[in-house]
């Protein structure tokens, strides 16, 4: 039957699809960031997608990062505080806290910046988010002129770090918050959920002359897509490029690479619970398994630095740490020390093989890479490492038991301040404490610390505190990721910040 | 009037059920929102202050005291604001569902403009040169994953020709790419479907019965052989549509695309309770809609599915 249909329908439908071709091929061309004026706009591609930008509650810092809101503390690279929306502090005890807010800054809205609009946008972040508020533990605020004095619940002499916390940022709180006001070097002039921040220069910032005219911070998860973006020319600056690209971006001479130590830790937790991961002989063994260097240049193809510790080398916080090679032989033989038999390619204990769970997570890639290579190390030892990908890691370690160890990572000084590490990761009852790590002279340390003012005594015991963590092996640190960054060469003033807290700067400028 | 009191009451019925079993499927999933909402990894928290919240926010209450809560807010028009946004839930689906639909549409518009004309073709001429083709295309589209198909696009619109944006929105030329590669990947199943179920309804007695009367051709193939043809694929279409309205998070974040899709995945991750519910709400009356329009345009179509057997005086 089909056959003898008219053939007109088969020349019909293929013409049709020859002017769909045609008119396909002639779309027209999509205009790159401030080409066609000659307006300083520039755009950049953040790794994270924010579904709101209300500064007390975007757990991406949109705000922060795209200019608009600014904080009363802020950290500089060297992880020092540094006066911001606060032109000084001071505090005797911990708890009573006096704060000169910085005269004749104004909000994008108009209104003057003093100490009782501070006040309420502090009273509203506490409000809003359950995080701001346990970490700030405001008991009461008496604003009077610039001074705002602060008193907390409880002794908390790292009061000022927390104020670096991007979610503390201030904002005029009569404004709502989906259109923040806040006092940053760029206004918001649009805000698409999901996709991007469109902003413009603030005319009147307190701080000099913003370069820039307008810009973008837009957000796209995936890697390869971000590449894509630079090279098409749709983006200026890029976070996050895929680490497998960077041979190749490093040879176009119409971008910079730039690449600095982030404050992430990668690290091993030990399950203290674990009978056999209780011994430190143990630990030190499973720590001289972990090819620190081979991760570093294979994995993460140079884009990290070998971790001695909780912190950068380079930290005020850092002691001098113990050197951890690695070396299988050392491992075999503190096994043996510990009691093992290492014999026949097996470690066993009264002729049991030794085997662990060790649990890791995807939305790290590498992180899954570092287990299989920890796993293929152990093996050639003669431990048995069994590798359990969970969906949430947080949950996952607090609410099991069944896990032996686990390759973990998070910021471990976010705000400069080795408080909330010690506190979260160390004490009986810390939220990050998966390990059960139960030591009584490091929690006698972090109670002195929580109660010292002096920020050169708390540097002091934080070095003891970390020493200890090191002496002991509570945890072995592996890598510190890099952030690393790729912009258009015509971008000038951009700085790739530690904490990533600032990104779109007064000083940023596109030529 | 009856039966649209019948359709309405069982759609109602239908939702009270759904939303109870995702309620307690969520609650049968280990942990809680409780440390992402704290920010463990970012905050010091200890783990009184995580069973305060758990308690604050009645996560230690029973399953159906939860979902009582939920219900109760629900008969006031209000689905609770996300845990980790703090926003209204129906203000971020309003904001998500139009760039979902218009996807959902232009991904369709290419599917149709793709697999129509060349499922025809193929069935027209059977075992020659262009249905050799057409099944290569079929063999090729749906072995090609969609997110390295949308990124040869990307390469060559936005990289090399530099026609076309990379990702985002805001223009109907951000539609296209993302649209071209959900297209291409629903069409090389549509090509083939056409193709059978024009082949299947040619050898019907209706269309040798249309040509013994003296039916022209083209009113043969277009008001007996693609109408007939049609009724099969509605369906699939139907679930296409669902698919698609569902959330197509590759793509989402290929092309930094603000969907749904990416919207459900990441308060799945999260834990956020109120956001889930809510989607599956709406994802339920949509798909339900759906499936009405659908059965009604059956007995549009072929008005024989609209009569009632009994009094068409027959009998099984």
């Amino acid at each position: 039957m089909l056959s003898l249909l008219s053939k007109k329908i088969g020349y019909s439908i293929s013409f049709v699809i020859l002017v769909l071709l045609l008119s396909a091929c002639t779309s027209q061309t999509s205009s790159t960031s401030g080409e066609a004026t000659n307006t300083k706009k520039l755009t950049l591609l953040f790794n994270v997608q924010s579904n709101t930008i209300d500064p007390h509650t975007d757990v991406n810092y949109t705000a922060s990062r795209a200019g608009i809101s600014e904080t009363l503390v802020k950290i500089d690279d060297e992880q020092q505080l540094q006066p911001w929306l606060a032109t000084s502090w001071k505090s005797k005890d911990g708890q009573h806290w006096t704060f000169q807010i910085r005269p004749n800054v104004t909000f994008h809205s108009g209104a003057p910046v003093d100490a009782q609009a501070v006040k309420s946008s502090l009273e509203r972040v506490t409000q809003e988010n359950p995080a701001i508020r346990n970490a700030l533990h405001i008991e009461k605020m008496t604003a009077n002129g610039q001074t705002l004095q602060i008193v907390t619940d409880t002794p908390l002499p790292q009061f000022p770090s927390e104020l670096v916390h991007p979610n503390t940022g201030i904002i005029d709180t009569s404004v709502d918050g989906s259109t923040p006001s806040g006092t940053g070097p760029f206004v918001l002039t649009q805000f698409k959920p999901g996709i991007e921040v469109d902003v413009k220069r603030n005319p009147s910032y307190w701080n000099g002359q913003v370069k820039l005219d307008e810009a973008t911070f837009s957000f796209n998860e995936d890697a390869n897509a971000r590449l894509l973006a630079l090279q098409s020319g749709n983006a200026d600056v890029v976070y996050r490029f895929p680490v497998e690209s960077l041979s190749q971006l490093q040879t176009d001479p119409n971008l910079v690479i730039e690449s600095v130590p982030g404050l992430r830790a990668h690290q091993l937790i030990y399950n203290m619970e674990n009978p056999h991961l209780g011994k430190l002989h143990v630990r030190q063994a499973i720590d001289a398994l972990l090819n620190r260097q081979e991760i570093v240049d294979a994995v993460m193809s140079g884009q990290a630095s070998v971790a001695e510790g909780p912190f950068l080398a380079d930290s005020p916080l850092s002691p001098k740490y113990t050197a951890k090679p690695f070396d299988i032989e050392r491992a075999r033989t503190l096994f043996a020390q510990a009691g093992y038999t290492v014999t026949n390619g097996q470690v066993t204990n009264n002729g049991a093989p030794l085997t662990f769970n060790l649990v890791t997570y995807q939305s790290r890639a590498e992180l899954p890479i570092i287990a299989q290579l920890v796993q293929a190390n152990a093996a050639q030892l003669g431990i048995k490492l069994n590798i359990q990908q969970v969906d949430n890691a947080d949950e996952y370690l607090a609410e099991n038991k069944n896990w032996d160890m686990a390759i973990y990572s998070f910021i471990t000084a976010p705000r400069g301040d080795a408080s909330y590490l010690l506190n979260s990761v160390y004490t009986p009852t810390g939220g990050l404490n998966y390990g059960q790590v139960k030591d009584q002279a490091l929690n006698t340390l972090i109670q002195q610390l929580n109660q010292t003012v002096d920020v050169e005594q708390r540097n002091q015991i934080a070095q003891q505190a970390v020493e200890m963590i090191d002496r002991n092996l509570l945890h072995s640190y592996i890598i510190h990721p890099n952030n690393f960054v790729a912009h258009q060469k015509r971008v000038s003033g951009w700085v790739t910040s530690k904490s990533e807290y600032y990104m779109l700067t007064k000083d940023l400028d596109v030529n | 009037m009856r039966i649209f009191v019948q359709k309405i009451t069982g759609l109602l019925l239908f939702l009270l059920i759904l939303s109870f079993i995702s309620f307690c499927l969520l609650q049968l999933v280990p942990g809680d929102p409780v440390r992402s909402m704290l920010r463990v990894d970012d905050v010091a928290v200890t783990d009184d202050q995580i069973q305060q919240m758990r308690e604050q926010l009645g996560l230690d209450q029973s399953v159906f005291v939860q979902y009582g809560y939920w219900l109760q807010n629900l008969f006031s028009l209000d689905l609770g604001n996300s845990y980790m946004t703090g926003r209204p839930v129906f203000i971020e689906f309003i904001e998500k569902i139009p760039y979902t639909l218009m996807l959902t549409g232009t991904s369709l518009l290419v599917m149709i403009m793709i697999s129509l004309p060349l499922g025809i073709l193929s069935a027209l001429y059977r075992g020659r040169m262009t249905d050799h083709l057409s099944r290569i295309f079929a063999l090729i589209g749906s072995s090609i994953p969609s997110f390295w198909l949308g990124l040869l696009l990307i390469d060559l619109f936005a990289v090399k020709l530099r026609i076309l944006p990379s990702m985002g929105e805001g223009s109907w030329q951000h539609l296209i790419l993302p649209s071209i590669t959900l297209g291409i990947a629903m069409s090389a199943v549509y090509v083939r479907l056409i193709r059978a179920s024009i082949l299947e309804s040619s050898h019907q007695e209706f269309i040798r019965s249309a040509r013994a009367r003296g039916v022209g051709k083209q009113r043969i193939f277009t008001f007996h052989l693609m109408r007939h043809s049609l009724i099969p694929l509605l369906t699939v279409f139907s679930e296409s549509i669902g698919s698609l309205l569902g959330g197509t998070v590759v793509i989402e974040v290929l092309f930094a695309y603000p969907g749904l899709g990416k919207w459900i995945v990441d308060a799945i991750t999260a834990r956020d309770y109120p956001i889930i519910q809510g989607y599956m709400l709406f994802m339920s009356i949509f798909i339900v809609l759906l499936n009405m329009i659908v059965e009604w345009s059956y007995r549009y179509i072929n008005p024989a599915i609209a009569i009632d057997p009994r009094k068409k005086g027959v009998t099984s």
